[in-house]
């Protein structure tokens, strides 16, 4: 961990070069970052509520496309930053094979980039509700540390994807389709409570749903009862988070012959 | 502390795991994560032991494949060794590949930041050197283009610029000197020279022995993957030289690379029938002979290359036995013989080198270099290098036929 402190200057300087690399040289810049979520909500208010006009009891007076947005941000934040973070060892082997530098801070770099990118879209949106749809209350503050605990988690599945991925170059192929699975197990587009109780059961079991569901209940609705299902998913969010770093750190001085 | 050498190794030695196939890649994974060997290896270093203390300065020779890369790698952290252990003491700073931080879409003042953090350098540190690395790396305008549009010679530049201002305890740097143009090569021998000579460490890794001797005083020769021979550069450089002559001549079987037959080889080479050993110290305006024997694998007639040189390198006057249609004698089935002669040779006092190398005979490829020292006496009080014939005249009004002259 000293080792990491003293490094903070490189990892400034990767998440600086991360944060770029997504607008170099494109013309919309940062535009794209909020193009893209914007784009999808549009997708699925129009599907589910003009198409197939579904009713959410549990939203009230709320609008579907508040309810989406709430989630939608992290969600995003969480998939890609994941998504980057399993390519960021191999992406810079460059520096891998010639450099001598604690790998990790790649995949820290790349997670970090996405998250800052995505919950400033994020901020942008809860900024929107709260001068449009009636306010927010002080209880959106607690979202803060759902979402840094969204974050180390997403930095666990990157380490462990990410030297997995130096290995096996085929890892990532296997992303999309996981990610497409998770995305509807995950109450994004509707409240775990609307389930069925027994398959409402069992994704209550899906972490990420324990990281959703309350950032929204508090954004939304301005409060939100702790579940043990929630407790025991972030305790294990850390546990996971220990566990992939010391999976990562037994393979990274392997890494260079690899990527 | 003082005492501690910056860079301990005791032992080390290297296995690279050998996975082709993604099978192999997925059992290798699960042995390297369990904490085991791998079981398909390549052993690329075997017990290696060196110190190397402040104010040392250390060239790493070796045939291509030999290891040497790999050591540094160890050296600079970048790898781990399999056996052995490394102790460093002090602020290393790696060059094992100029640039390697550069991300092409950048200009080059903005990969100026990264790749100096990744020397381990502060934002605020690389903002207060910044004007010494541009300075350095004198690219000029080129600095606000992105790194892309960068020859090969200015991103290498730009990458040893930014070396030189952190001023590591130890330097490795990789063929460094081999890119870059004549000045840029100055500049960075001037450079480590001044680092030495202030107490600096170097470990350098390079094909030129020149190189090594100018700028080690040690040197470390791998071979197949261990030291195989480790003391005064001098020493040790002659001593490659020599396995490499001998390899050519076919003496020695091992070692696989050697062409069929071996290489066109200058056996030796003599300076007014001296050995080359002792320079020679010839008066001004006598006569200079140039002789030698040359080593033909196949008994053809080969060609030999001689080039008068300053002793800072600079080129005077070469030519090929091929272009005045000259042929070396033949003194057995392998083995021919030449003798050049520059009558009053016209170079003016000082120190000079006759180089000469023994070609193919097509006059296309140049093989071994030898070179003796040839120091010029006398006085002079000419400028330059060498005494061009010439006349002085009445002289005209200069108004006049500017024609007239020459």
């Amino acid at each position: 961990m000293r080792s990491l402190w003293n490094h903070r200057w490189l990892f400034l300087a990767l998440l600086e070069r991360e944060v770029r690399n997504r607008y170099v040289g494109s013309v919309g810049g940062w535009l794209w970052a909020i193009v893209h979520p914007l784009l999808l909500l549009g997708i699925y208010t129009m599907v589910f509520r003009t198409i197939f006009r579904v009713e959410i009891p549990q939203l009230g007076e709320h609008p579907f496309v508040a309810f989406v947005a709430l989630a939608l941000w992290p969600w995003l934040a969480f998939q890609e930053g994941v998504q980057r973070g399993v390519q960021a060892v191999q992406a810079n082997s460059a520096l891998v094979r010639k450099v001598s530098f604690p790998h990790e801070l790649l995949v820290y770099a790349a997670v970090t980039a996405t998250f800052v990118v995505q919950l400033a879209g994020y901020a942008l949106v809860l900024t929107i509700l709260a001068l449009f749809a009636g306010g927010l209350s002080a209880m959106v503050l607690l979202i803060v540390p759902i979402l840094a605990l969204l974050f180390l988690l997403a930095l666990a599945c990157a380490l462990f994807g990410s030297a997995l991925q130096v290995f096996l170059r085929d890892f990532d192929q296997l992303l999309g389709p996981l990610f497409m699975v998770l995305f509807y197990a995950t109450p994004v587009l509707y409240p775990l409570a609307l389930l069925p109780g027994w398959l409402g059961d069992i994704l209550a079991f899906n972490p990420l749903a324990q990281f959703i569901e309350p950032v929204r209940a508090l954004a939304l609705f301005g409060s939100w009862t702790p579940s043990t299902f929630a407790l025991a998913s972030w305790a294990a969010t850390l546990l996971l988070f220990v566990l992939a770093r010391g999976f990562f750190l037994r393979l990274s001085p392997h890494f260079e012959d690899f990527v | 502390m003082a005492q501690l050498p910056l860079i301990r190794l005791a032992g080390v030695g290297k296995e690279y795991p050998l996975a082709a196939s993604g099978g192999d890649r997925l059992r290798t994974l699960w042995q390297l994560w369990r904490g085991r060997r791998a079981t398909h290896v390549f052993r690329a270093l075997s017990d290696i032991s060196l110190e190397l203390h402040r104010g040392q300065s250390l060239g790493l020779i070796g045939e291509n494949g030999a290891g040497k890369s790999t050591l540094m790698k160890i050296i600079a952290g970048v790898v781990d060794p399999t056996q052995g252990t490394v102790e460093r003491h002090g602020r290393i700073g790696a060059l094992l590949e100029l640039g390697a931080g550069f991300h092409p879409d950048y200009t080059g003042r903005e990969n100026v930041f990264l790749a100096a953090a990744l020397l381990g350098l502060t934002r605020a540190e690389t903002t207060a050197r910044l004007d010494d690395i541009l300075a350095f790396a004198d690219i000029g305008e080129h600095i606000e283009q992105p790194i892309k549009h960068y020859s090969s010679g200015m991103v290498v530049r730009l990458g040893f610029a930014i070396a030189t201002t952190m001023k590591p305890d130890l330097l490795i740097t990789d063929e460094v000197l081999a890119v870059g143009d004549e000045s840029f090569q100055k500049k960075c021998s001037a450079w480590i020279e001044g680092y030495l000579a202030d107490g600096g460490t170097l470990m350098l890794c390079s094909h030129s022995m020149y190189h090594i001797q100018k700028l080690c005083q040690k040197a470390a020769w791998i071979h197949e993957g261990r030291l195989f021979c480790h003391g005064d550069s001098a020493d040790v450089t002659r001593e490659y030289l020599a396995y490499h002559e001998e390899r050519a001549q076919g003496d020695r079987p091992a070692g696989g690379s050697a062409q069929p037959g071996g290489l066109y080889a200058l056996r030796n080479l003599r300076l007014n029938g001296a050995s080359a050993q002792a320079p020679l110290a010839l008066p001004m305006a006598s006569d200079l002979h140039v002789s030698g024997s040359i080593h033909s694998p196949d008994g053809r007639v080969p060609g030999i290359a001689v080039g008068v040189v300053k002793a800072d390198g600079t080129p005077i006057y070469g030519l090929v036995s091929d272009m005045d249609g000259y042929r070396p004698r033949a003194v057995d089935a392998q083995t021919y013989a030449f003798e050049l002669t520059f009558p009053a040779l016209p170079l003016l006092p000082g120190r000079y080198y006759i180089r000469a190398h023994a070609m193919d005979p097509e006059g296309l490829r140049l093989y071994d270099q030898l070179s003796c020292r040839l120091d010029i006496t006398g006085s002079a009080r000419e400028l330059g290098m060498c005494r061009l014939a010439h006349v002085w005249g009445e002289g005209v009004d200069a108004d006049c036929a500017v024609d007239e002259r020459g």
